[in-house]
């Protein structure tokens, strides 16, 4: 269906690819945000579903990168705006409403690092990882602005409900979150489950010394 | 000798690690699955505004911060024929020049036929 449709499509077709990219990337990092703070958070509802919910975070991030990766470089065959690759890797340069794609750029940029220093943390360290993990979620929200900036369907319905449908819940959540004072906490380097296991090694130690 | 219990356990720790690791594979083939549905939906429906020529930014008048960027074409535009220019507002209809009756001119009277005969 895309195939016959790109031909047709001719010169548009980097274009509308590049559009199609960005409005999933959009979607997929909502619900991988969704995801994030559901990890995190101490709801019963998801006991048990922990290890699933974080093999689905990191999914859905992994194919956010895929998508914004694809919406920067399907508009370099674009041949009306003809964007170089500086214009797309460096922010508030180019020649299309350089604000907003500006914001989208830095956005782009900031999630890939801060997605894939996921796979640093032996070398950041696990609780500076952390910290810098939450940032995440300010670029998340500038990757909105950037979309209803500069996005050609930011106007459309559809193009709305796509945005409103996974973002709504991931911004209660954040709210939630920020609102429980979270953000300002510092948060143990060492896992939960490792805390449990530490905490029934101790109480066995205990009633072992006290028998 | 390890402890029968022992091996057990081990067997059980190895089975719940694979099946963890499988669920792990089957959830990232269904968000790439669900990625790429998610993409090629949409594509179609920016695809089917642009045909069916309701694509915002042909629609759109350009705005100053555009006049770097040239005006798009829809698919069918493309193709299509030079279609006649309609009057601008530099030259109304009032000002075009009227349009002056001319006499038809008479058609010449034919040549009467000479033959060798005559």
């Amino acid at each position: 269906m895309i195939a016959a449709g790109a031909v047709s499509a001719g010169p548009h077709v980097f274009w509308i690819t590049s559009r199609a990219a960005g409005t999933v990337a959009l979607v997929l990092s909502s619900l991988a945000v969704v995801a994030g703070l559901l990890i995190g958070s101490r709801g019963g509802a998801l006991k048990g579903l922990g290890g699933d919910v974080k093999a689905l975070h990191e999914a859905l991030s992994l194919a956010t990168l895929a998508a914004v990766a694809v919406h920067g470089l399907a508009l370099l065959g674009d041949h009306y705006l003809h964007p170089s690759i500086l214009d797309l890797s460096i922010p508030f340069t180019g020649a299309y409403r350089p604000f907003w794609t500006g914001i989208g750029i830095v956005a782009g940029w900031s999630l890939a690092a801060l997605g894939l220093s996921y796979y640093a943390r032996s070398s950041i360290g696990q609780a500076r990882w952390r910290s810098l993990h939450r940032f995440t979620a300010l670029f998340w929200v500038l990757g909105i602005a950037h979309s209803l900036g500069s996005g050609t369907d930011a106007g459309r319905l559809w193009f709305l409900v796509m945005l409103v449908v996974p973002a709504g819940p991931a911004l209660v959540l954040l709210l939630r979150r920020l609102g429980r004072g979270r953000y300002g906490k510092t948060v143990s380097p060492v896992p939960s489950s490792t805390i449990e296991i530490a905490t029934a090694g101790q109480a066995s130690a205990a009633s072992r010394i006290s028998s | 000798m390890d402890d029968p219990n022992r091996l057990e356990a081990k067997g059980l720790a190895r089975a719940k690690i694979r099946g963890k690791r499988r669920r792990v594979q089957a959830i990232r083939r269904r968000t790439a699955r669900g990625a790429l549905a998610l993409f090629a939906v949409v594509w179609t429906v920016v695809f089917a505004q642009l045909v069916s020529g309701n694509d915002p930014a042909l629609s759109r008048p350009p705005v100053a911060d555009r006049r770097h960027v040239p005006p798009r074409v829809a698919p069918e535009e493309e193709f299509a024929p030079e279609a006649e220019p309609e009057p601008s507002e530099e030259f109304p209809p009032e000002a075009e020049v009227e349009a002056v009756e001319v006499e038809p001119e008479p058609e010449p009277e034919p040549e009467p036929i000479v033959t060798s005969a005559s």
